[in-house]
């Protein structure tokens, strides 16, 4: 549980103080949004990760799950959202078995945000939890500092604002299924287009009462990359190199160990 | 993305300096008048210039008839108030008696107190217990405990001084109570900036919690109590 | 060249620092008169035209201020068709100092021609420029500049100049925040660098590809490619390209959209 490696901290600071920057953590500078409707939940995110202003992932997954009906939209550094979310949804499944009960959103959202005020916004990570469970249903944001927020409709991110500003024109109360995600992927894309840090293709995740939960992955693709109008074949030859060594497909025997395998390789998973 | 120093940072004058920081809680109030006290605050949460919330509810009950009016931190006053709850729930179970509001409001002190150095939060306690009635507690920044008649709280409450100093009575009825804190609260939100949104009001008797819901369209005139 | 952005050395000698004020624990606050606007340049020669090419974004922080804000001018030209012009430039940095610096050239050029009655000729410009750059010395014109015309023989010519006024005449050349992206795939497909004649011999005796002037359709397909893929991973580039291909019929314009996220 307590995963962290402070070995390296003070050769860190001392690294830093004498003007070595820190590593470049990926961030997620990105647009997340959810929102309530008649039946359930709906949330989405935009699938751009950057490094700077280089663009490090073009189309990254930011929906995390938690449990069968309890997802996570993240924002923040990338690995944060990415361990955090892990972690929660690892403790909520143990929870869940030993009370005998399905998880409940507020129980996530009061373990992330005890996990990240434990922290005091080192962990970086700034999430949108949603989802349906035996009380109803559930929409949260979640500060890297542990301050939580509970509304019929929330953005994050970089692109927040922008998200933001299609959710406060055009909201209203009562949303069916197919308004919310409408209205959803509208708030993404205006993150996507007028934010920098977001960007790429909608990702949506729909949860309803007594129906699965269905990931809609890439749900628009409104940025999709034209054709090149050259092309950038180099006929073989054209890379110089000093010497060669080919290695036959016999010589190949000498570097691996081929073992058989007894019985029926499928009973390797033991599940259920 | 990692930033040393874009965390919270002790500035000179000890308060803290960070823009990444949800700020709530820009201007609440607690009065006590004749029959119990009534609690009162915006509801703008912000993010530097950037309203992260503006519906959001400040007045947290930690017990049945012991609220809290809750500004500086968004996270340090939801985690102090968090494990208060849990406290007096404890408190309540081993002594089958429910605590009185000196109790939580010590229990709010010790918390404040002990972390001073990383808490900005600033807390209003109010409730109502049989014993002794109303009570209304302040607990600012240092984390000292004052009981008080009333208590105005937040960056918008420097602009109430006048009103609240004016206009307040002993032993006021609720009417007269509702119409104090909400007059207060409506020129807070209107001289502040960072105050703001709709005006949230509780209040606490014998018969129990009531809310109560003003609206900006309507100048705060309405709706008035919702349960 | 370029070594004036490259690196801010630990000097303890000067009074003043470029660098922006940092965040704590004790906040300057002082006006600090650079913005970055991001954006791409890039500018290509052949043997009787030059390109010169710019995305159309201007940004601040994570936000974009226009999706159309030209970086590529005609310079000495009618003031407002350009007609006339026969030197272009392009600046790409800071988009007021870009502006300022442009102004400036335009109205120099002009001067020349009203005052000896014939254009300035595309090297006594590029001199010019690299003057007006210098003068402003310790306080520069936060710009990546690149002059491009055809010069006394006809053949396309290409200067390219630091924020300080230090140029180079080069066959092809990237700027701006992109710069470090396209600029090795121009060293590859204008170049040739890193490209070798296949079976041409063994180990050094290997022969390189020789690089020759490239024809016209085949650099605006490289232009389009450089940029297409520049706005795939880079934030700060995007929504339109604009071409300036000056030739001996003078200068055309040539707008593609490109992507707007």
């Amino acid at each position: 549980m307590t995963g962290f490696d402070f070995s390296n901290y003070n050769r860190n600071a001392a690294l830093h103080a004498k003007g070595v920057p820190l590593p470049k953590a990926t961030s997620t500078g990105t647009t997340i949004v959810g929102c309530i409707f008649d039946n359930g939940v709906v949330i989405a995110a935009d699938t751009r990760a950057t490094s700077g202003p280089i663009v490090a992932d073009k189309n990254c997954e930011k929906l995390h799950y938690i449990s069968p009906k309890i997802w996570c939209a993240g924002a923040g550094t990338a690995a944060d959202t990415e361990f955090t979310t892990a972690l929660i949804s690892s403790n909520v499944e143990l929870h869940s078995l030993s009370t005998g009960r399905d998880p409940r959103v507020i129980t996530c959202m009061t373990m992330l945000k005890q996990h990240l005020f434990r922290y005091q916004g080192h962990i970086g990570a700034y999430l949108v939890v949603a989802g349906v469970d035996p009380t109803g249903t559930g929409l949260y944001t979640v500060h890297a500092h542990g301050s939580t927020d509970k509304l019929p409709y929330v953005t994050m991110g970089s692109g927040s604002l922008a998200a933001m500003s299609v959710f406060e024109s055009t909201w209203k109360a009562n949303l069916n299924r197919e308004e919310a995600v409408e209205l959803c992927a509208e708030a993404i894309k205006a993150g996507i287009f007028n934010d920098l840090g977001s960007g790429s293709n909608v990702d949506v995740c729909v949860i309803e009462k007594d129906k699965p939960t269905q990931l809609l992955r890439n749900y628009i693709k409104p940025n999709e990359r034209g054709e090149k109008e050259r092309n950038y074949r180099f006929p073989r030859g054209t890379t110089a190199y000093l010497n060669q060594k080919v290695i036959s497909k016999e010589d190949m025997r000498k570097y691996v160990t081929v073992e058989e395998v007894s019985g029926d390789p499928n009973l390797m998973e033991v599940d259920s | 993305m990692v930033g040393h120093g874009a965390s919270g940072m002790l500035g000179e004058d000890g308060i803290h300096v960070d823009m990444n920081h949800l700020k709530s809680g820009e201007v609440n109030m607690a009065i006590n008048f004749k029959d119990g006290v009534i609690l009162g605050a915006d509801s703008r949460t912000t993010t530097g210039a950037y309203i992260a919330n503006r519906v959001t509810d400040k007045l947290t009950q930690v017990h049945d008839t012991i609220w809290c009016c809750r500004s500086g931190s968004a996270a340090d006053t939801q985690a102090v108030a968090d494990i208060v709850s849990y406290h007096l729930n404890m408190y309540s179970i081993t002594n089958n008696e429910a605590p009185s509001t000196q109790v939580a409001a010590s229990l709010f002190q010790e918390l404040c107190y002990e972390n001073k150095d990383m808490l900005s939060a600033g807390i209003i306690i109010a409730g109502y217990d049989p014993r002794h009635g109303g009570q209304v507690y302040s607990i600012p920044l240092g984390g000292s405990l004052h009981k008080q008649p009333y208590s105005i709280g937040g960056s918008g409450s420097t602009y109430i001084y006048g009103y609240c100093d004016a206009n307040w009575k002993e032993n006021m009825t609720e009417e007269e109570g509702i119409n104090f804190v909400r007059g207060a609260l409506r020129e807070a939100i209107k001289w502040d900036g960072s105050s703001g949104g709709v005006i949230r009001l509780v209040v606490l008797t014998a018969k129990g919690a009531q809310r109560h819901l003003y609206l900006p369209d309507t100048d705060y005139t309405g709706p008035g109590f919702t349960n | 060249m370029m070594s004036f952005m490259g690196h801010q050395p630990q000097s303890q000698a000067v009074g003043y620092t470029f660098s922006q004020p940092t965040n704590a624990p004790n906040k300057e606050h002082s006006f600090y008169p650079y913005t970055d606007n991001g954006g791409s340049t890039l500018g290509i020669t052949g043997a009787d035209f030059a390109i010169l090419a710019g995305d159309t974004r201007s940004v601040a922080g994570y936000n974009i201020n226009s999706r159309y804000a030209p970086k590529v001018f005609k310079i000495g030209g009618d003031d407002d068709t350009g007609e006339g012009a026969h030197i272009i430039l392009s600046v790409v940095g800071f988009a007021a100092d870009g502006q300022a610096l442009k102004e400036r050239l335009d109205a120099v050029v002009k001067m020349y021609k009203y005052q000896h009655g014939k254009p300035m000729s595309v090297r006594a410009c590029a001199q010019r420029l690299s003057t007006i750059l210098y003068q402003k010395r310790f306080f520069p014109y936060y710009v990546h500049a690149i002059l491009a015309g055809l010069d006394e023989e006809g053949k396309g010519a290409l200067y390219s100049y630091d924020p300080v006024g230090s140029y180079e005449r080069e066959q092809c050349r990237a700027a701006g925040s992109a710069a470090s992206l396209i600029m090795p795939f121009l060293d590859n497909q204008v170049n040739f660098k890193n490209q070798y004649i296949p079976s041409s011999g063994d180990g050094h005796a290997l022969e390189p590809k020789k690089p020759e002037p490239l024809p016209r359709e085949t650099v605006e397909q490289l232009v389009r490619d450089a940029f297409t893929s520049a706005v795939e991973r880079h934030i700060e580039v995007g929504d339109g390209l604009q071409m300036m291909v000056i030739t001996q019929n003078g200068i055309e314009e040539i707008y593609t959209p490109l992507k707007k996220d």
